[in-house]
């Protein structure tokens, strides 16, 4: 028993070195130990590691002493009456002592607390030019980011900005006032400025969480919370929701994708327009079928131009299409646009078209608000053409934006 | 109820009392007995306690095959064992099944069982009381599982079931109707314990025993019990109203009509919270007891255990936000939960370090129950730790709703809760059995399951720093999820393994029992009452209440201190133990109507969900069997005149002891 209990010891101490070595794997996009943005950074740096040391001395401390009092005081049987030890009750110093000094540990720990607590809490009165519809603006980085079953929308108001108590003031996240720029699964945001959030949601409590740039903020139904973000250098930033929201909860992904202002400008330009009119023959078969079929739900600016009202979802919206090209992520940011050669991924899209349902699961029982994209009975035709329609709108993200969507 | 119980009593045993005792006119008054049919009219404690921790075992098993599948699911990315919709659904009945039909019961097997063992008492204050407990908690954990059967599906909205996903839009299926009528079962049940068992623990001890002279089980217990009393009101009033939202429409959690998705959150967390404490207490209580008996000292700082013990009881109270610091709450409310949750961090060292103190210059014998007892210091500490660096509410923005939090409160709920459990049924099987565990078989129990424990939820804390989030049923490739997530899934099935070694030691030891010497009252040189009665405890515990003259009474009685402070035995336990030969001892007899007014309850609950005549006939039933039960007198005449049985003669003689209306107090 004595060296099946030390070699189990010693499996565990491996283990934890293992556990140790690994736990630091560049491979992990969603890793909240490699903050990327100063926020998060500075969160980390101010809250997370010096709590974790702490932590780590106290439990070092009273392993060390628990491994030594066992070692030390350990007997095999009690053979009689002679082998009562002393019999001490209590030491009342010892434990104002204990107390004191648990006291002074947690005093320390609070002050982490209410040092960071800035990091994410203090607000910067950034603004930046950008230029909409040819005049330009100064814009306080402001988007609202808006839950829905199980996807995101991400509004920009340039021309109109919305602030946190407009937002509060409007009050119902349902219906939205209309915005320059409405995309979904994929944020965009310039880099080198401090972006606030107006997180909201449409149906459940959702919560946005992109872990290098900063911690998370849940989404609730007709709330308007404020948080922030911000990147240093342009790139790509994984995300998953994270408050439980039912049926497809762990499909529910997002990314944020943090451009140089320049950039950051041509996608505005790029984004802010209508969609693209399809030429060729089956581009324009597609936008038959998407207007005959998809418009009950989706929005295409220039197709169809009423407001997500009438979707028949719980949430009242499903995506916009737009410039659903642009974005290197569809379906709630879980399947890539491109392949890593930068073809277009046809293979998930038109298996996305064909059945959604086998690749995420939707409630979409006829006759109740449907949550998730239906299986719409699309012939391999009408596939193929949304398909051509669907990948010219918007213009095909860079490379190094299709490279770092591959995750595998 | 005392006094309706009483009357009968005071006119004396005759005609005047028979049809009172027979309501309706139908049954026969149980008499109690060894049959199958005396255990659903008994009410024995020790009985209700048994009844409990066998139901809490098997629940045990239940939500085991939940987790085992949970984790089935996720060994791999892409998983497929499991559909998203059942993935929510398991998820959500494992939390359920382990917090209410697991620990919770299993502690309350312990507090029925050895309360009033340890106070010197033969019953609690409540005999039907506490039956009634017993049969409205396993009405009400049949009623939450055969949602599986009826219901269309387990609720599915996760333990925590936060509105507006808890809706009928979101949560079409019958099993939340499920979750909130049958949590609220449950809460009758633990309602009606809690109360009786702190009347038992103020009212009930033996003469010389003052509260600070309780053990500290029972100190931990009625805590727990208080804790119990003020928090299940909470949650009931939020599944009443979600009862009333997803069945009759009344809106209280719908955004669009003005309410506020975020009422629920605290509701539920103004009761989660000192669930935790429910939960973790009952297992400070028994390693408060294992760690003394074996090291052979007593507990380091009595006054501070249970002092610190109340402190967390009472700040337990002010922590609840913590669960909600990205929900969006101000950055003031943010900063006062954060630092009331890094405070109630106090106390709970207090008592880690009180423990080492004890074994420090002890002698440790390392019986089975004493390896859980000091893995649960170890594992509890680790949880505790972890909590501490999430206390740090702008860290925790990173760390909520991970997987790391999953590590967190399993090492405190299984690492603390379920190990510190497991010490106590290890120490004190001889006590409720008569014979031992198997030590071999337990020591290779203890060891797998504490490796298993460790591999399956210290991965945990890597993956949720990783980045992988709680409650989702899959993971892509390419996260670095893979390994750390197959070593959890590998680690789960060494807990089963465990687990099924546990199941085989429980049949082997009863086996092996006639061959082996019987424990005898006091195995392991105990310090507490119950040691000083035989094993198995007699029906009527005590032969003579004992005179308490301090703490510790039992051990004092076999032990004191000479001059010199050194040990000197001054009676052997054949000695001064107590035989458990006593006759004419008057007890509470057994009653049917506590099972009957449980068996209402359900029906009233599949009434609302599915047909409300059934709720009428379930209700009908309810108030006609309360009705019976207050009409029946707490003491059977018949038992004591017409059947000698040795539990019951000499009844004349208690007479005039018997006038409490309940249990005899000499």
């Amino acid at each position: 028993m004595r060296t099946l209990t030390r070699r189990l010891i010693s499996w565990t101490l491996v283990l934890m070195g293992a556990s140790a070595a690994t736990g630091c794997a560049s491979d992990a996009e969603l890793d909240t130990f490699a903050p990327q943005g100063p926020i998060a950074r500075e969160l980390h740096s101010r809250g997370v590691l010096p709590v974790f040391w702490i932590a780590a001395a106290v439990f070092v401390g009273i392993t060390i002493a628990m491994v030594w009092l066992i070692w030390k005081n350990r007997v095999k049987t009690y053979d009689g009456d002679d082998e009562w030890p002393a019999q001490t009750h209590g030491h009342v110093p010892l434990e104002i002592g204990w107390t004191v000094g648990f006291l002074v540990t947690m005093i320390a720990v609070a002050g982490i607390m209410l040092w960071s607590l800035p990091t994410v809490d203090a607000t910067e009165d950034n603004t930046m030019a950008v230029t909409i519809d040819d005049h330009s603006v100064m814009w306080e980085p402001t988007i609202v980011v808006v839950g829905n079953q199980w996807w995101w929308e991400f509004r920009y108001y340039f021309s109109d900005q919305m602030d946190l108590a407009d937002m509060r003031a409007h009050g119902d996240a349902k219906t939205l006032p209309p915005a320059d720029i409405v995309t979904s699964g994929q944020m965009v945001i310039p880099t080198g400025e401090e972006v606030e959030l107006i997180i909201t949601s449409r149906d459940v409590i959702h919560s946005f969480w992109i872990p290098a740039l900063n911690g998370k903020r849940d989404a609730v139904p007709n709330r308007f919370s404020p948080w922030k973000i911000e990147a240093s250098v342009p790139g790509f930033y994984f995300g998953q929701c994270t408050e439980f929201c039912g049926l497809s909860h762990s499909r529910m992904r997002m990314q944020a994708v943090a451009l140089s202002p320049a950039d950051f400008q041509a996608w505005v330009d790029s984004t802010s327009a209508d969609a693209v009119e399809p030429t060729d023959p089956e581009a324009l078969a597609g936008l038959e079928v998407f207007s005959g079929i998809c418009t009950s739900c989706h929005l295409i600016e220039g197709v169809n131009d009423d407001v997500y009202e009438g979707a028949d979802q719980a949430s009242g919206a499903a995506p916009n299409l737009t410039h659903f090209a642009n974005r290197s992520t569809f379906a709630g940011g879980i399947f890539n646009t491109y392949n890593a050669d930068g073809s277009l991924n046809r293979t998930d899209l038109e298996a996305w078209l064909r059945d959604p349902n086998a690749l995420k699961e939707n409630y979409t029982v006829p006759g109740e608000q449907y949550r998730g994209m239906p299986d719409l009975d699309l012939s391999e035709q009408q596939i193929d053409d949304l398909v051509a329609y669907l990948s010219g709108l918007g213009a095909k993200p860079a490379g190094w934006i299709i490279e770092a969507t591959q995750v595998e | 109820m005392a006094i309706t119980e009483k009357t009968p009593l005071e006119l004396g045993p005759g005609d005047s009392v028979r049809y009172a005792e027979r309501p309706l006119g139908v049954f026969t008054r149980p008499q109690g007995g060894r049959g199958w049919r005396d255990w659903l009219s008994t009410v024995d404690h020790k009985r209700i306690g048994i009844l409990y921790g066998v139901s809490a075992m098997f629940f045990f098993l239940v939500g085991g095959v939940e987790a085992l599948l949970i984790r089935l699911q996720l060994a791999a990315p892409e998983g497929s064992v499991l559909s998203a919709d059942v993935y929510n659904q398991v998820y959500t009945m494992h939390g359920v099944t382990m917090v209410f039909l697991f620990i919770m019961p299993l502690a309350a097997a312990f507090s029925n069982y050895f309360i009033p063992l340890q106070i010197g008492a033969r019953d609690v204050a409540f005999p039907r009381l506490n039956a009634l407990s017993f049969w409205i908690w396993l009405s009400g954990a049949i009623f939450l599982n055969t949602s599986w059967m009826v219901g269309g599906g387990g609720a599915d909205c996760g333990w925590f079931c936060y509105s507006t996903n808890s809706g009928v839009a979101f949560s079409p299926s019958h099993g939340v109707d499920f979750y909130a009528i049958g949590l609220q079962i449950l809460g009758i049940a633990s309602l009606v314990s809690s109360v009786n068992l702190i009347v038992t623990c103020l009212n009930m001890r033996a003469p010389g025993m003052t509260l600070m002279r309780m053990p500290v089980l029972t100190w931990m217990l009625l805590i727990t019990q208080f804790l119990l009393l003020f928090a299940l009101p909470v949650i009931t009033v939020a599944l009443f109203l979600l009862m009333f939202d997803r069945l009759f429409d009344a809106q209280f959690f719908n955004p669009d009509a003005g309410a506020d998705p975020l009422l629920w959150q605290h509701l539920f967390w103004i009761f989660g919270h000192p669930e935790v404490y429910i939960i973790i207490l009952p297992a400070f209580g028994v390693v408060s007891e294992v760690i003394p008996t074996f090291s052979r000292k007593p507990l380091f700082g009595y006054e501070f255990m249970v002092f610190s013990g109340i402190a967390i009881g009472f700040m337990g109270w002010g922590v609840w936000a913590h669960h909600m610091f990205v929900s969006g709450i101000g950055p003031i409310s943010v900063a006062a939960f954060s630092l009331s949750t890094m405070f109630i961090a106090v106390p709970t060292g207090v008592k880690v370090l009180n423990w080492l103190a004890t074994m420090w210059g002890g002698k440790l014998r390392f019986t089975v129950a004493m390896k859980f007892a000091v893995a649960t210091v170890a594992m509890f500490t680790i949880g505790g730790l972890s909590g501490v660096t999430h206390s740090v509410a702008p860290a925790d923005t990173q760390q909520t709703d991970t997987y790391y939090i999953v590590a967190h409160f399993h090492y405190v709920i299984f690492g603390g809760g379920v190990l510190g459990l497991f010490a106590g049924i290890y120490f004190w099987w001889p006590k409720i059995w008569g014979h031992f565990l198997n030590e071999r078989l337990g020591n290779w129990s203890f060891w797998i399951m504490l490796v298993g424990f460790n591999l399956t939820f210290g991965p945990m804390h890597i993956l949720g720093l990783q980045g992988m989030s709680r409650r989702i049923d899959t993971y892509a490739r390419g996260y670095g999820f893979e390994f750390w997530n197959m070593a959890a899934t590998v680690g789960s099935l060494l807990i089963a393994v465990s687990v099924v070694l546990f199941i085989w030691n429980v049949v082997k030891s009863k086996r092996d029992a006639p061959h082996l010497p019987p424990p005898g009252p006091d195995p392991w040189d105990g310090r507490t009452l119950e040691w000083s009665i035989p094993s198995p405890v007699p029906v009527h515990n005590f032969d003579t209440v004992p005179q308490v003259h301090g703490r510790d009474e039992w051990w004092h009685t076999k032990y004191a201190e000479n001059d010199e402070g050194k040990v000197v035995r001054v009676a052997t336990v054949e000695e001064v133990a107590q035989t458990g030969e006593a006759t004419g001892v008057h007890l509470p007899s057994p009653s049917f109507w506590p099972l009957a007014v449980a068996v209402g309850l359900p029906l009233i609950g599949y009434g609302l969900i599915f047909n409300l005549w059934l709720a009428l006939i379930g209700a009908l039933l309810t108030i006609a069997s309360l009705y019976s039960w207050a009409l029946e007198p707490v003491d059977d005449p018949d038992a004591a005149h017409d059947h000698h049985d040795e539990d019951h003669e000499d009844d004349e003689d208690d007479a005039d002891q018997s006038d409490d209306g309940e249990v005899d107090q000499p």
